[in-house]
């Protein structure tokens, strides 16, 4: 007799993190703090999203955009970072690819800085402090639409 | 100094403290200081430049800085690495950004310099010619003091 887990059950969640075919959805974090990079990737690998690089400032950030483009599904943008900022690391990533998903998330939440981000390309902000929840329900809203 | 300039920022250590150390923060009693104030081992600096001009100091004890790191990482932290370090400095970029954001809502345009810290035993803090205001905070972690030295600019 089969236990009743061999059931799939109509409450059993998918994780955010896998797309509708089963891979996983590839994520690019960017933050010039380790700190920050470590919460974020244990928010995102407890969904099951893959963290497939990471980068420090801006500059690297578009550089490891274009390496792994076109198998980089969402990146996560800190603003204020050394060498490159991350709002021009985002209008160089829009330019490259107009489809890039990016989402800031920065502890400035300055109605100016967060117009001109998204006005520059950003699909969403989020404001740090990071709760796991919100950022999950943001990023599950970005990679689904 | 206005105290409009001061109550976001302690608002602001609060709420953060709340929400990625521990839920019990006490905040206790202002004291005004006007000149030097010893720092107690580990001090995050973040400047503010402007509108007005300024600095907030979150000044702990190396033990209460480990304690409150190894809460905010979810592990036990026992030396100032880089680990520690970056947590300690992202502590004060969510302090002073979330602070800084209510006070532009509140039209007080200003922006911060990236935090930085500092850490050893007799550091002191000299501020020429500007008050500081200091506000204790009492957590399970150890208690620490938010330092806010602010002065508005004649220009506009």
């Amino acid at each position: 007799m089969k236990s009743t887990s061999d059931f799939p059950t109509i409450n059993a969640k998918i994780p955010d993190g896998l797309k509708d075919d089963g891979s996983k959805y590839r994520v690019l974090l960017v933050d010039d703090s380790i700190f920050v990079k470590k919460q974020l990737q244990q928010i995102l690998l407890s969904q099951d999203y893959e963290v497939v690089d990471s980068a420090g400032d801006g500059e690297e950030a578009i550089e490891k955009y274009k390496e792994h483009y076109p198998n980089i599904d969402l990146v996560t943008m800190d603003i204020t970072m050394p060498k490159m900022d991350g709002i021009t690391a985002l209008e160089q990533i829009m330019a490259f690819d107009k489809n890039a998903r990016v989402v800031m998330i920065s502890a400035l939440g300055k109605e100016e800085l967060v117009k001109k981000a998204l006005l520059s390309g950003a699909k969403n902000f989020i404001i740090k402090p990071l709760d796991r929840v919100k950022v999950l329900e943001r990023l599950a809203s970005v990679v689904r639409k | 100094m206005r105290v409009e300039y001061i109550n976001p920022f302690v608002e602001s250590a609060m709420s953060v403290l709340k929400s990625t150390v521990s839920e019990n923060v006490k905040r206790g009693t202002p004291k005004l200081s006007t000149s030097i104030n010893n720092i107690q081992g580990v001090a995050i600096i973040v400047g503010l430049a402007g509108q007005v001009s300024g600095r907030v100091v979150l000044d702990m004890s190396e033990e209460t800085a480990l304690n409150i790191a190894s809460s905010m990482n979810g592990e036990r932290l026992d030396s100032l690495d880089e680990l520690v370090s970056a947590t300690l400095t992202e502590l004060g970029n969510m302090i002073t950004g979330n602070a800084v954001t209510k006070l532009h809502e509140l039209g007080f345009k200003f922006d911060l310099t990236p935090p930085a810290l500092f850490a050893g035993s007799n550091l002191r803090l000299t501020d020429s010619k500007v008050e500081a205001l200091v506000v204790p905070l009492e957590l399970e972690e150890g208690s620490l003091c938010i330092n806010v030295a602010i002065k508005e600019n004649i220009y506009k």
